[in-house]
Parts: structure tokens; C-alpha cells; sequence
């Protein structure tokens, strides 16, 4: 199938303007991105049909940009050069394959996109058309002007391939509807992303993928376009849920004068195996109330680096044996524990420094500060010396420790430390 | 069809029975504390409240009822401010640590609304949360959420924290001095019942030993040196 290219020029946008521009052509393909500081360029190829034929899409775009004050000039045709060359200097806007040749013969050479230099030298020469550099062999123009013009004209011409880098990635699954009407309540816009996400939920399905990063663009009425994202722990494709989880984000969303475009792009995909489906309920596992439904809507609402599991490390350093591990991350077996020790049921990060009154030099505490108050020690076991991996100097801080069990006069009980410069601190409560 | 009257004496008694019905899934505690209580044993599917003299005896205790509602397979879901837990240190009370899940949060209000979450889900066994506050309504939202989904919630604070409303029960653990040569992973507490829906409060001396809770003392002798300690 032939490309197409949509190239427009719009003289008066610049800067961030084009930036949000591009952002909004997203609307007719995905594969858009800006073109210099004056224009965008839109690989459409494969998405005419949505807006019936090409004619309409370029009408649409036209209207809309119109509506919106921006002057601008386009054009479709099989390859960038072309279409840039038309969109600036051409007085056709759509031309097909074999009409391409004779709708540029009569521009200009600086409709060849060449650096400065290269287009005086044409001039100079007297080549002002393209038809006039076209007819000189290529050999000739080889030896004048190097590779750059031959390359460029190849690529024009279509006998080399010229990248088109998008402005992010395209999507591998996307749904777009396009409405008559701008809507701005939060009902409208769910009803219109049940629509999409049962679109996008049923090709999901039938290439037995999941969804793990969903992002919805809402385009306005003033060229503005607004996103909404979600992420989930594990692929799904459960339409509940991942209505439940937008919910959360579509009262974000700010509608201005409306919105008249919807666009869902899954980002991420990975893969999810069809189960079995009980009768009594649509689909168990993904079911709205399942423990990774909750972890998503934990992770969507506080962020997912505060939904953690637990994964040991083999390491005696009571602050680096275990890591909170992200719930979001696929589970990774930690660690076998090497040998159970008694450990506090809470830590104290970082260690509070306190005070100890000791009997005999070098001997055990009888008695410790917290603060002011002052708490005597009726039990004591101890020490047991604790140091960092030899493989890990992260942690010279407090150098070799000497950990103490303690517990005073009320019954409470603490795990203090001794650090290498005879300090002392409180660093754990027990039951 | 029946008589107006008669269906709502019927409706009465069938929530009479729900009552009897909601509370007739317990686990043991120890065993005096068991024979104190209501029901033959703490009720599952309700929210309890637990108040320590540290909160790692609350935490503790708390994670010793969790892990026997949790069983082998169920989830339990910790919810607080910081980080402060260390996993390891659940170890000896029997939380499996691979059906642990962390949710930090620091506004008191996604504490409140995590909790509400975890205990709506059907697949969470017991969630432990240290939540300052909840009042009349929050409480009893998070008590029907509990109810209809059969998880089990602890809601953890300092003693000198403010009172949750209406839970079903409320504890307070306070430590106990240990015996000399005592285990520190094995503690002793003295645990009081300052509450109970449908029965009596009461105070016993606990401590944690071979994975089981025993009581130290009957629950007069503990209140009589108490009264002597005070005396």
C-alpha cells in the first residue's frame, strides 16, 4: 500500500503552540510529529478511511484550524518531500503517485528543502524549476553538488525511505471517536470511554493481551488537548475495572468550551491468557473486587511506589534485609532468610541517638535517656554484633554495631545499639 | 399474602438473626479470653480496635489474630504513615510475609479511605491499620464494608490516642515485665477487653509462646494484684 503524508505549514505557530499542535493532530493519525519550526507533518496512511476519504479528513483539518485562527496550508500526497514541497509552494493539495512528477515540475527549488547554499547555487546557475534541475543528469549534478541534492531528490521521489520520528511512540492498540457534539460532563465522557474501552477490550482479547498503561486524550474545541492515565499492576482487560480505576481520574479532567474528540491508546501490553469463565460470575479473576483490582486502585490513588510488597535480601543490616518492593513489579522471589534472629517489630529510621549510663567502663547499660526521661533496664540480652557485607560499604556510617535487647521498668522493650565510636542509639521497639 | 404486621415482625427477626448470625465466625484467642467472650472467640468480619502502651505491642497482637484469620492463604493488607514496620519482626507472631501488602499514605484521609478500600475486597482476610480517628459514621461504614465482605479489621493507635467509635471490640495491650530468660520475640502482655459488644470487659496477663497465646493468670487473681499493686 502507498504511504501518504499530510504536510502542513503554519507560518504564524511557533514554539510550544506547535508542540501542542502536534499533540492535537494526534486526533488523525498517531504517527505525527513537528516538521522544522513552521509546520507538522502526519504519516495518515491506514487512517483515511476513519474520516472518509481523504478530501474529508483534509476538509475537517482545514475547519477546524480555521476555527481556531490559525493560518495554515496543506497538502497529501506519497512521500514528506512531496507534501512539503506542495503544503509551502504547490497549488494542488492532493496528488496521487504518478501526477506527483508534474505537480512539482513547476515549483521552485527551494521546494526541494535544500540548505541555502545549494538552492544559490541552483539559481546562479539559472536552475530555478525543479523540472529544470530534473532534466540534468545525474551524474552532472553528482559533480557539482555533491550527494546532498541527489539524496534529496531520491528521497522526494520516493526511492528512499524517509523516517518520520512521532512524537511519542504510536500506541499499539488505539480507538478514537469522533463526536457532533463537544461534551463536557463526566457522564458524557464515561459513557463515550465504555464505548472505546469495549473496542479496545475485544481486540485485546482476541490477540489474549492485557493493558497495563491506558491513556485517553480528550481533544477540545480550542485545539487543546487534555490526557488522563492509568496504570494497573497486572495486564487487563476487565471493563469494570479500568472504568472504575479512570473514574478516579476523569474528574480531573478540565472540558473548557467541550470536547469533540476521544482518542484511547494502550501503551502498554502484555500478555494475558484467557480463564475460564464461571457461570455465576463474568470473569472471575478480574473481577472488580479481586485483590489486584484493590492494588490498582491503591496504586492509581497513592502512587504505586506506596503500595509495596516485601522482598528479603540477604543481608544482617536489620535496615537493608528487606525492601519494600513496589506491588506494580511482578513478584521476584527474595532471599531464603539464612538464619532466624530475633528482630523488632518496628525500626526507627534513622536511629535516634540516646544517652546510657554504664556501671564499669566498657560494661553493659543499667540505665538510658530517651529525651529528658530517664528509663532503668531490668533485662538485657546481648550483644550481638551486626556489620555491614564486606561487599558493601554503603553503610560505614555507624561502622561495626553491638546490638543490645532491652527492657525497662515498665515492661517495654527496645533494641539499642553501641556503633563503633562508643554512641549509642535507639534504633527498634519490640512487642 | 401476609399481613403487613406480620412481615415486619418477620423482617425483625431476621435481622435479630443476621446479628446472631454476623458474629458466629470467630477465632481463638487464648483460652480464658475465648471463655470471656461473647461468642466463644474473637469475630470475624468486624472491626476491632487495638490500643497500645507501644504501638508494637498493638502491632504485635494485632498481627498474631491477622495471621489466624489469614490461614495459609489469605491476604493481609497493612496500612500506616511510615515505613517503620519491619516485616522481619512479624515473623515469630506467624504472618506469612509473601501475603503481606505495605500501603503507605500520609494524609490521615487516604489512611481512612485505603482502609475502607481493603476492607471492602472480598480476597483481604484482615487489614491492619493505624488510623487516628474515626468517627460515628466512618466507623460504621468501615464496619459494614468489614460485614459485607468478611474481612477482618484491625485498627491500630497509641493509647493516647483518640478512641475509634463504635467498634465491635476494643483492646488495649499494655507490656508486662517479663521473667527473667524470657524470649524478647516471645513477649508477655497485659491485655485488657475495654469493650465488647454484648459482653463484659475484662484484663488477663497473655504471653506469646510456641505460636500460642496463654493466659498467665486467671483473670481474678491478675485483677487482685492489680488492686494490691494499686492498694
Amino acid at each position: 500500500m502507498a504511504r501518504r503524508f499530510l504536510s502542513l505549514f503554519c507560518p504564524d505557530v511557533t514554539g510550544d503552540r506547535l508542540t501542542q499542535l502536534v499533540e492535537w493532530c494526534d486526533r488523525y493519525s498517531p504517527l505525527a510529529a513537528a516538521d522544522g519550526s513552521d509546520g507538522i507533518i502526519l504519516d495518515i496512511t491506514g487512517c483515511i478511511h476513519l474520516f472518509g476519504g481523504e478530501d474529508k479528513l483534509f476538509l475537517d483539518l482545514q475547519r477546524r484550524f480555521h476555527r481556531m485562527g490559525i493560518q495554515s496550508q496543506g497538502a497529501i500526497a506519497d512521500t514528506w518531500g512531496i507534501a512539503w514541497a506542495l503544503a509551502r509552494y504547490g497549488e494542488q493539495s492532493i496528488v496521487h503517485g504518478g501526477n506527483a512528477a508534474s505537480a512539482l515540475a513547476p515549483l521552485p527549488v527551494e521546494a526541494l528543502r535544500l540548505p541555502y547554499e545549494i538552492v544559490l547555487e541552483l539559481r546562479r546557475l539559472g536552475l530555478s524549476t525543479i523540472s529544470a534541475v530534473r532534466k540534468i543528469p545525474r551524474s552532472s549534478l553528482a559533480a557539482r553538488f555533491g550527494s546532498t541534492l541527489l539524496w534529496r531528490l531520491d528521497r522526494i521521489f520516493q526511492q528512499a525511505e524517509e523516517p518520520l520520528t512521532p512524537w511519542r511512540p504510536a500506541a499499539p492498540y488505539r480507538a478514537s471517536r469522533i463526536l457532533a457534539e463537544p461534551i463536557s460532563t463526566v457522564s458524557a465522557v464515561e459513557y463515550v470511554l465504555h464505548d472505546l474501552l469495549q473496542e479496545i477490550c475485544k481486540r485485546l482479547e482476541r490477540n489474549r493481551l492485557g493493558s497495563r498503561h491506558m491513556d485517553l486524550a480528550c481533544y477540545r474545541l480550542d485545539g487543546t488537548v487534555d490526557r488522563c492515565e492509568i496504570r494497573t499492576s497486572k495486564p487487563t482487560r476487565s471493563i469494570p475495572h479500568l472504568m472504575r480505576l479512570f473514574e478516579g481520574v476523569l474528574e480531573t479532567l478540565k472540558s473548557g468550551f467541550g470536547f469533540e474528540t476521544f482518542v484511547l491508546s494502550v501503551l502498554d501490553v502484555e500478555a494475558l491468557h484467557p480463564t475460564q469463565l464461571s457461570l455465576s460470575q463474568a470473569n472471575p479473576v478480574e473481577d472488580e473486587s479481586s485483590f489486584n483490582a484493590l492494588v490498582d486502585r491503591f496504586g492509581m490513588k497513592l502512587g504505586f511506589d506506596q503500595v509495596n510488597r516485601i522482598r528479603v535480601r540477604e543481608s544482617y543490616l536489620p535496615e537493608q534485609a528487606v525492601e519494600f518492593r513496589s506491588a506494580a513489579v511482578s513478584p521476584i522471589a527474595g532471599a531464603e532468610w539464612p538464619a532466624y534472629r530475633i528482630r523488632p517489630v518496628r525500626l526507627i529510621h534513622p536511629p535516634m541517638s540516646i544517652k546510657i549510663s554504664i556501671l564499669i567502663p566498657g560494661g553493659s547499660p543499667v540505665r538510658f535517656f530517651i529525651g529528658e526521661r530517664q528509663r532503668r533496664i531490668v533485662r538485657l540480652e546481648g550483644p550481638e554484633r551486626l556489620t555491614a557485607e564486606w561487599w558493601r560499604d554503603s553503610n560505614s556510617r555507624w561502622g561495626t554495631r553491638d546490638y543490645y535487647r532491652i527492657e525497662d521498668d515498665q515492661g517495654l522493650r527496645f533494641w539499642i545499639f553501641r556503633d563503633s565510636s562508643e554512641h549509642w542509639f535507639l534504633h527498634g521497639h519490640f512487642a | 399474602m401476609s399481613h403487613p404486621t406480620l412481615q415486619e415482625l418477620r423482617d425483625q427477626l431476621g435481622c435479630l438473626e443476621e446479628t446472631q448470625r454476623r458474629f458466629s465466625r470467630t477465632i481463638p484467642i487464648a483460652d480464658a479470653v475465648d471463655r470471656w467472650m461473647p461468642h466463644g472467640g474473637l469475630p470475624v468480619g468486624c472491626i476491632h480496635e487495638v490500643k497500645g502502651a507501644s504501638v508494637a505491642s498493638a502491632l504485635a497482637f494485632s498481627s498474631i489474630l491477622s495471621a489466624r484469620i489469614a490461614g495459609e492463604q489469605g491476604n493481609i493488607v497493612y496500612i500506616a504513615p511510615d515505613r517503620s514496620l519491619h516485616p522481619l519482626g512479624l515473623l515469630p507472631y506467624g504472618v506469612r510475609l509473601d501475603r503481606l501488602l505495605l500501603v503507605s499514605a500520609r494524609r490521615s484521609q487516604d489512611i481512612a479511605w485505603a482502609t475502607m478500600e481493603a476492607l471492602r475486597c472480598s480476597q483481604v482476610s484482615a487489614v491492619m491499620a493505624i488510623l487516628d480517628s474515626a468517627d460515628l459514621t466512618s466507623s460504621r461504614r468501615l464496619q459494614l464494608a468489614a460485614e459485607s465482605s468478611g474481612a477482618t479489621g484491625f485498627l491500630l493507635g497509641p493509647v493516647t490516642s483518640a478512641p475509634i467509635a463504635a467498634p465491635i471490640t476494643r483492646w488495649k495491650v499494655s507490656s508486662h515485665v517479663g521473667k527473667p530468660g524470657q524470649r524478647f520475640d516471645e513477649p508477655a502482655w497485659a491485655l485488657d477487653l475495654l469493650y465488647c459488644r454484648g459482653g463484659r470487659p475484662g484484663s488477663w496477663t497473655i504471653e506469646w509462646r510456641e505460636q500460642r497465646l496463654n493466659t498467665l493468670f486467671n483473670q481474678l487473681a491478675t485483677q487482685t494484684t492489680r488492686e494490691a499493686l494499686a492498694g
